[in-house]
């Protein structure tokens, strides 16, 4: 009987001790999944004017280049928002950079940067008409952010680098928060 | 009640006259076919020159420049080449750096390194780019002799250089020094945006 109650006792504690290292093993799993680093893909005008209609929820687009110091600055609060704000918003960046970098140095930044955002890269056939169909008085400066209303309309638009609280909030205000 | 609507009136009236409700934040600019005035500015020397001493006597091209800029840096052959193919014309390159990021000594070091044959000035507080709403780098603004805008943005159609299919200002310069129309006075390109010092 007292053997019995010891091995009883035993096998509860080595059932409890293995959930935990199974939990601990569950959870170091979840925590280690590999990121979906994001995917660069090479678009033309028409390609990325179609990309940029929104789906039923808020667009951010930024465009950017590796080349571009403020555009690299500002690429971790993009990430961050990207992340945080999960499947409310949309969120979409545009490569400026060389076409020959497509498979070096924009996927290598990506990766620094842990982005998963979709990403194009953008081989334009005509730069002046493309800038100007997206906002019209855009110079062509970057980085240049905007945000689109799930309705297709500009909800907002910053040339030059922006301010993490002053996007979020704009973000917000798009979402009707 | 009349009294205070007649003073909303008028401080809306002063508002959009000063551009307080311009969209970009920015005036417009100087508009194609609009004569700019004279204006002076330190070079790279600290010695004060005027558009009007700078020109050539078929006008002047307007370049914003930067020390930094990969586009700029892409593009400074070309620039190189056609200054002095320009300046052959009559048309004499001033460069303009208004990037408050970048020092005197910075910009002085990189226009010896790059070998620019043109006067450089430093635009301090970003004014000259704020009263042509310059954006970018490189930027050209490409003025008759007598200060007529008629040619304002990119130089060409491919920041690499390889797959240049449009000239825009040598087009617009070959098409004015011929007396002939300029097909197109205003080209967008993506560049570098002018690190404008922060306002107080």
């Amino acid at each position: 009987m007292k053997y019995a109650l010891k091995f009883l006792v035993s096998a509860a504690l080595l059932v409890a001790g293995a959930n935990c290292v199974f939990a601990q093993l569950k959870s170091d799993v979840a925590e280690t999944k590999p990121k979906v680093v994001s995917r660069v893909t090479k678009v033309d005008d028409a390609a990325l004017m179609a990309a940029l209609k929104p789906n039923g929820k808020p667009l951010v687009v930024n465009f950017w280049a590796t080349w571009c110091a403020p555009c690299i600055e500002e690429y971790p609060d993009l990430v961050k928002i990207d992340a945080e704000y999960g499947d409310k918003i949309d969120l979409v960046t545009v490569s400026l950079d060389d076409v020959a970098d497509i498979d070096t140095g924009v996927p290598d930044f990506l990766k620094r940067m842990n982005a998963e955002m979709p990403v194009y890269l953008l081989v334009s056939q005509d730069e002046t008409a493309l800038i100007a169909k997206i906002r019209k008085d855009w110079s062509g400066g970057l980085p240049f952010t905007v945000i689109y209303g799930k309705d297709g309309s500009e909800a907002y638009f910053k040339e030059g680098k922006f301010k993490s609280d002053v996007l979020r909030a704009e973000i917000d205000k798009t979402l009707g928060k | 009640m009349k009294r205070t609507v007649l003073m909303l009136a008028v401080i809306a009236g002063v508002a959009i006259a000063f551009g307080v409700f311009s969209g970009s934040g920015r005036a417009d600019g100087i508009q194609i076919g609009a004569a700019v005035e004279n204006f002076s500015l330190p070079d790279l020397n600290g010695e004060t020159k005027s558009l009007n001493e700078l020109k050539g006597k078929n006008g002047a091209v307007l370049v914003w420049l930067s020390a930094q800029c990969p586009v700029v840096k892409g593009y400074n052959d070309r620039i190189l080449e056609i200054s002095e193919e320009f300046k052959a014309k009559g048309i004499n390159f001033v460069g303009i750096n208004s990037n408050a990021t970048e020092s005197l000594d910075w910009v002085k070091s990189n226009a010896s390194e790059v070998g620019y044959k043109f006067p450089i000035l430093i635009d301090k507080n970003n004014v000259l780019a704020d009263k042509f709403a310059a954006s970018v780098t490189p930027e050209v603004y490409y003025f008759d002799a007598k200060n007529v805008l008629l040619y304002h943005g990119a130089i060409d159609n491919d920041r690499s250089g390889r797959n240049i299919t449009t000239q825009y200002l040598r087009d617009a310069a070959d098409s004015a020094l011929g007396g002939k129309a300029i097909s197109t006075t205003r080209a967008n390109a993506f560049g570098c945006t002018i690190k404008r010092a922060e306002k107080q």
